[in-house]
């Protein structure tokens, strides 16, 4: 896609600081962490030069080198080499180079130098560098090199004027490289006798903090006990913090279900609006501080560094069912939404371990599952909401999820074969930082606005139709149940009850699942609607009022509806099934078939399907039904 | 008699990466193997110095400031020989 502004592109090495310098710039919330290869896509900007002229900034994937590498290092350098047909050759390339690593940063540097465009060498984390006894000389640095020095400090902001200024049109020449172009050899070379002119190290090696971290976070029996406290704190906190902002949303809720209430006379436009509208949308919005909750931790281990350290952990494990503990990130990142998580399998080197990890990188129980289980979780142990009992059912929703996963996946990669080239595992462990409150706060926010919007579309949509068809066609009656089986739902819901009562479910329960294979966040608000629930006037029951409306409801016989083999088939179900369709359109674009895609979707919905049926037939064998 | 040169007593401590103490500081001779280009861009490179942190299935090494995690099969393609103070 040509564009009409000068270009300026952000190169460098993975976990460089280029989307940090590139948000500082362009005062974006682009995705920053403190690990290899956050950014695999490439992302635009715009911002002005100090003389008020317009750039458009693209912000490329990290990589090693120009040519090989990843599929999300491959697209920086086909785009800086001019080989990429969606984004034009850049007119200036900033290269951001960690001042900590000069030695290993510059080869990049230089290769970018040797494609004769102008360049501008932005000196990210001057002030890490320093703290460890580097003594940094950039004028030395510019005149060995050819091109202009700026230290920087993007996450502080620090720099950035004189950054700018160097960016001030004309943009500077092209140098002349001072090694024998083309020659990698003399390259390297190069590079290393300039960084060792314009960085001095202290000679002697000095134990830093991260050492001192990474002996307990890294032990082999420690690291693996910090990694489960670390993950079972971060369910509890989950579970926990989140009372006080949902109170607030309830009330919000019961504030504006009285206000409709006490403007409007009763009717179907004043129950479309109370029982669809703000109950059906209340219903999934309630979960929203669980989710915020949810982003924040994950952005904390993000920005930290201890994302990589997680990695390593669990390398050894993940080599048992054919992956590598690069995986493990993606599949991390897929707890807090799978789109991102499916994106992030491009740093990942084997191609048939990146299809596997697509494929069962649904499985991580998202955000959007988080609605399902916390308000099933509490049904299965007969409580209200809290406690350290309902976090350790809940981390192990997380962690059958995973497990399966885990098996899916020996079981996919023993038949797609070995690599013809084999991988090695091999991963930058960064330095641990002070996590960038100011970036997870916005990200938090961003998330959740986009929560939000979601509930004020698609969510909204479903919600009305499904009103409307628990509403019409209408019968005069005075049992409720007999007005909703001539319904369109009853009828729906009386088609398909054959079908899912071997699961355990009724037709309304069958009829939720099915409104929620758009997004599985739905399925709240439709077992609200369906099974004719009324938000309380009690701002702290209107949960509970939805479960001891689910515990009474009985089937024909007298037994229970929603007694534990139900619920648990319940929760095994929505485990299981992949219910988001955003999610299948980029599993299409990463895998580049829809074939996998559609794949996936059957698999995994029969997959849970059956899984639900075996769970519930079981049960019912030890009566728990 | 012939003597052991310099050389040869180089050539004689030179060891996989994989195989080096923990703890020590190594300098890195050479790059023998497939996996060699992506140390390469990772920085691993003839000459630099390379301290060994932690041994295992997967090892840890700090080189230039970095530290990197290295699996076991691509450390021995890493030969190197002690650093003497």
């Amino acid at each position: 896609m040509e564009s009409a502004l000068e270009t300026v592109a952000l190169a460098g090495n993975p976990n460089a600081g280029k989307t940090t310098l590139f948000n500082a710039l362009c005062g974006t919330a682009e995705k920053v962490g403190n690990y290899s290869g956050v950014t695999v896509s490439v992302k635009r900007g715009e911002f002005y030069t100090p003389n008020g002229r317009k750039l458009e900034l693209i912000d490329l994937p990290g990589c090693y080198s120009l040519t090989g590498g990843t599929p999300d290092q491959q697209i920086a350098g086909n785009v800086l080499l001019g080989e990429n047909s969606d984004h034009a050759r850049p007119d200036l390339v900033v290269c951001v180079l960690d001042s900590s690593n000069l030695e290993r940063h510059l080869q990049l540097a230089l290769e970018v130098i040797e494609l004769n465009l102008p360049v501008i060498i932005a000196l990210n984390m001057v002030d890490m560098a320093e703290k460890t006894g580097l003594r940094l000389d950039p004028v030395k640095l510019s005149e060995e090199l050819g091109v202009p020095v700026v230290p920087i400090q993007a996450n502080r902001g620090k720099g950035l004027v004189e950054l700018k200024q160097a960016m001030r049109h004309p943009f500077p020449a092209s140098p002349e490289p001072r090694w024998e172009s083309g020659n990698a050899e003399a390259r390297r070379r190069f590079g290393f006798d300039t960084a060792e002119l314009a960085a001095r190290r202290p000679t002697l090696h000095s134990s830093n903090f991260s050492d001192k971290l990474d002996t307990i976070l890294l032990h082999p029996v420690l690291g693996w006990i910090c990694f489960i406290g670390i993950m079972f704190a971060l369910f509890w906190s989950i579970f926990s913090f989140a009372g006080i902002p949902m109170g607030w949303i309830e009330s919000l809720q019961d504030f504006l279900t009285g206000t409709v209430e006490g403007a409007m006379a009763g009717g179907d436009l004043r129950d479309l609006l109370t029982q669809g509208v703000i109950g059906g949308v209340g219903a999934v919005v309630i979960f929203l501080p669980q989710i915020l909750l949810l982003f924040f931790f994950i952005g904390l281990l993000e920005s930290s560094g201890y994302m990589s350290r997680a990695a390593f952990l669990m390398d050894g494990f993940m080599a048992k069912v054919g992956l590598s503990g690069k995986a493990f990130l993606p599949l991390l990142s897929s707890y807090a939404c799978a789109i991102p998580g499916v994106m992030a399998t491009r740093t990942i080197d084997s191609a048939k371990e990146r299809l596997v990890t697509i494929f069962v990188a649904p499985w991580m129980s998202c955000s959007a599952r988080l609605p399902v289980y916390l308000l099933l979780v509490p049904m299965l142990l007969g409580g209200s909401e809290g406690g350290s009992m309902q976090a350790l059912v809940f981390l192990s929703l997380y962690v059958l999820g995973t497990l399966t996963a885990f098996v899916v996946a020996r079981i996919l990669r023993g038949r797609l074969g070995p690599d013809e080239v084999k991988s090695h595992f091999l991963l930058e462990l960064p330095p641990y930082r002070w996590p960038q409150w100011s970036y997870i706060f916005r990200h938090v926010l961003d998330r959740g606005w986009a929560f939000l919007k979601n509930a004020g579309t698609v969510i909204l949509g479903i919600m009305i139709l499904l009103w409307a068809a628990t509403t019409y066609p209408k019968l005069e009656s005075d049992d409720p149940g007999e007005v909703l089986a001539h319904t369109i739902v009853g009828r729906v819901s009386a088609f398909i009850e054959p079908v899912v009562k071997p699961l355990g479910f009724d037709g309304r329960t069958g009829t939720a699942i099915l409104t929620s294979f758009a997004a599985r966040e739905v399925f709240v608000g439709s077992m609200a609607q369906l099974f004719q629930i009324e938000v309380s006037d009690d701002e702290q029951e209107t949960r509970d009022h939805i479960r001891d409306r689910l515990a009474a409801e009985k089937w024909p016989d007298g037994r229970p509806m929603f007694g534990p083999a139900a619920v648990i088939s319940l929760l095994i179900f929505y485990i299981y099934a992949l219910q988001c369709l955003p999610t299948s359109a980029v599993v299409a674009r990463e895998a580049g078939s829809w074939k996998w895609a559609v794949g996936q979707f059957v698999f995994m919905t029969l997959f849970a399907a059956g899984a639900s049926l075996l769970v519930y037939q079981i049960a019912r064998l030890f009566n728990l039904a | 008699m012939a003597h052991a040169t310099v050389q040869d007593l180089e050539i004689d401590s030179l060891q996989s990466l994989a195989q080096a103490q923990v703890g020590c500081d190594f300098r890195i001779r050479a790059l023998e193997g497939p996996g060699c280009e992506q140390l390469r861009h990772l920085g691993f490179c003839e000459t630099l110095q390379v301290r060994k942190l932690a041994g295992g299935r997967n090892l840890i090494c700090s080189v230039c400031g970095t530290r990197l995690a290295v699996s076991s099969a691509l450390a021995e393609q890493v030969i190197v020989s002690p650093v003497t103070p």
